[in-house]
């Protein structure tokens, strides 16, 4: 086992992370910039070192100052967390060149998953299905027109180039096609410089499901079962949970396998997702891999028994994995609401300040994941996730209950937060029925803030 | 302002949790800003009381509306002495090992008293294998070093006080 970790974090997961090492006796290393000089994870790691200034480049995503900080600590392992530098192949590999162990996968690993298209076509080679579709930039109309007869309508044209929207368009007929492809290569032009265009069938009516994985060292590859992580506005999740309410035994065996083919095609060690749409037919294709902890681990860990902080820690250490995948299968229910400093009101705007008054959840079945604390400042420069409330019970309904229970004994003041809007998106029907997609909250934002202005 | 109302404003900034106050009327500046008591990187530096200083200066706009700003919390410790407004501090901008001398057997780049221009090298910080030599961007005199050779530095971390030529 390690002597001495540092977490290139801050916030939670920071602090997530400082309290895995310490159950298992390993010690820790903080880094910060200037402004988090008095953040929870300063205060409870054992050690703790300033690396820069608020800006990221210059403290927690800069590579050197990070590792100078576990040169000059003695640190034998780094924990990257999430974001940051948890997806950094060059990092990685900077790691490994110097003995440093990276708590992850290997570099080669994470630059291979890190591109879309490699890592499609790598699933796709060991046998998990990713969304049908041109093969790269379509050379014609006529290509397009062909691609789509062969997939079937819905499909949807995007820019090789583009993001945010724009150089998109969705085709529901062949006869509207050449229209479409016309206006959006138009558009790709203007937006990005780049006409090209690549297709893909459209999923109506999506839902994101992601597996959880588990591999260590020696081959041993298991997965923890689903997150449902529907409810997402502007590609930002808000609410997850597990087990997913349209997913049965039957289908989170059949994805699991998949899933754990995938993993160990590309040998893959530490924990990991992998993502998937899932159409109202029960079809589901690959979307991506992410090779890191993900920030609504904890739903996993309340309905599988499992700390995957702690076991990332042990695979990286070098351990066996001790848990066998017929272990595992879900108990109850758990939900997880990202609070975020952000006005709902206002469009989400980010909400920086002085926390004055603080007033946690608790009780059976809570679980509060968070670095604030009474007087804590939410800094500007970083995003904007203040805490996470988990919340688990025998099954989704009394889980609902207990999470409108917690929200309301959640009390945050000095500072605006999305508390008031998870109370009112966890009370409509279509969740309460588990009936939603990705385009839920979307659709229900304009009402949602007239309901929430009016309490 | 007159002089008497200057007073009692000094003795308000040091009964009061306000760090800094800095007031601005018809066409004058006034600042008042008091040091922290503690600071664990000084302290080796000597027991001092709350040292106040009152710094006075005419505001770029003449006539501006008057305005008080007040921040609730210490500033962090600007220097050990107040009558020494001229000790600028050197601060490590980087995270490594403090090295006083380019070799283990070499002369240190500086000594307490030594006499340092722009770009004259006072140290060296080495990250990761590799030597950054840290420079000074002042003229001055050496008053205090505060690192121990091969000490772990951190960002932002007070290396030396140079005294100001002028």
């Amino acid at each position: 086992m390690f002597k001495k970790i540092l977490i290139a974090n801050r916030g939670e997961i920071a602090l997530r992370i400082i309290r895995a090492c310490k159950e298992l006796g390993v010690k820790t290393v903080a880094v910060y910039s200037t402004p988090d000089e008095n953040a929870s994870h300063t205060i409870f790691a054992d050690e703790s070192v300033c690396i820069g200034p608020p800006e990221g480049l210059k403290s927690y995503l800069n590579t050197t100052r990070v590792i100078s900080a576990a040169e000059i600590t003695g640190a034998d392992a780094i924990h990257p967390g999430y974001g940051f530098l948890a997806e950094n192949a060059d990092f990685a590999e900077m790691c490994e060149s110097i003995k440093l162990t990276f708590i992850g996968p290997k570099a080669e690993v994470i630059r291979k998953m890190g591109d879309k298209a490699v890592a499609k076509e790598t699933m796709r080679e060991a046998g998990v299905p990713g969304v049908p579709g041109s093969d790269g930039v379509l050379s014609s109309i006529d290509e397009a027109k062909r691609i789509s007869k062969k997939i079937g309508y819905p499909v949807i044209l995007k820019a090789v180039a583009g993001g945010g929207g724009k150089g998109m368009r969705i085709v529901h007929k062949e006869d509207d096609i050449e229209g479409s492809f016309m206006m959006a290569s138009a558009e790709a032009e203007t937006g990005f410089g780049n006409p090209d265009l690549y297709l893909e069938k459209y999923i109506e009516n999506p839902r994101h499901i992601e597996f959880q994985i588990l591999a260590d060292q020696f081959g041993n590859v298991i997965q923890l079962g689903e997150r449902e992580c529907s409810i997402q506005r502007r590609h930002q999740k808000l609410i997850e949970e597990a087990p997913s309410p349209v997913v049965d035994e039957k289908l989170r065996k059949k994805m699991g396998i998949i899933a754990v083919n995938g993993a160990k095609f590309v040998n893959y060690e530490s924990a990991g997702t992998i993502e998937f749409l899932l159409d109202p037919r029960g079809n589901f294709y690959f979307m991506e891999m992410n090779t890191r902890i993900q920030v609504e681990h904890p739903v996993t860990e309340m309905v599988y028994g499992v700390d995957l902080i702690k076991e990332q820690i042990r695979i990286a250490a070098g351990q066996k994995l001790k848990i066998r995948q017929e272990e595992m299968f879900p108990r109850g229910h758990s939900i997880e609401c990202r609070i975020n400093a952000e006005d709902p009101e206002k469009n989400f705007m980010p909400a920086p300040g002085e926390i004055t008054n603080l007033h946690l959840p608790g009780g059976p079945g809570v679980r509060v994941d968070t670095h604030i604390y009474n007087a804590y400042k939410v800094p500007p420069y970083y995003d904007s996730l203040i805490a996470k409330l988990i919340v688990s019970a025998r099954n989704r309904k009394d889980c609902i209950s207990r999470l409108n229970r917690a929200l309301d004994e959640f009390v945050v003041e000095g500072i605006k937060t999305t508390i008031p809007f998870h109370k009112f998106v966890i009370n409509t029907p279509e969740f309460t029925s588990g009936n939603f997609d990705t385009h839920f909250i979307e659709n229900i934002y304009e009402h949602a803030k007239n309901e929430m202005s009016v309490k | 302002m007159d002089i008497q109302e200057i007073k009692q404003l000094i003795k308000l900034v040091e009964k009061s949790d306000i760090g800094e106050l800095e007031i601005v009327e018809e066409g004058r500046k006034i600042r008042i800003s008091k040091t922290s008591r503690m600071d664990s990187k000084f302290a080796k530096s000597s027991n001092l009381m709350n040292p106040v200083y009152v710094q006075q200066q005419a505001p770029p706009q003449a006539g501006a509306p008057p305005v008080l700003a007040g921040t609730p919390e210490q500033t962090p410790s600007n220097s050990e002495n107040e009558k020494n407004a001229n000790l600028i501090e050197v601060r490590s901008p980087m995270v490594g090992t403090f090295y006083r001398a380019p070799a283990p057997d070499a002369d240190t780049y500086v000594e307490v008293g030594s006499k340092v221009t722009p770009g004259s090298t006072l140290c060296i910080i080495e990250a990761m294998k590799l030597m950054n030599e840290i420079e000074s961007e002042i003229s001055g005199k050496i008053a205090k070093i505060l690192v121990e050779n091969t000490q772990p530095v951190e960002y932002d971390q007070v290396l030396f006080l140079i005294e100001k030529d002028g």
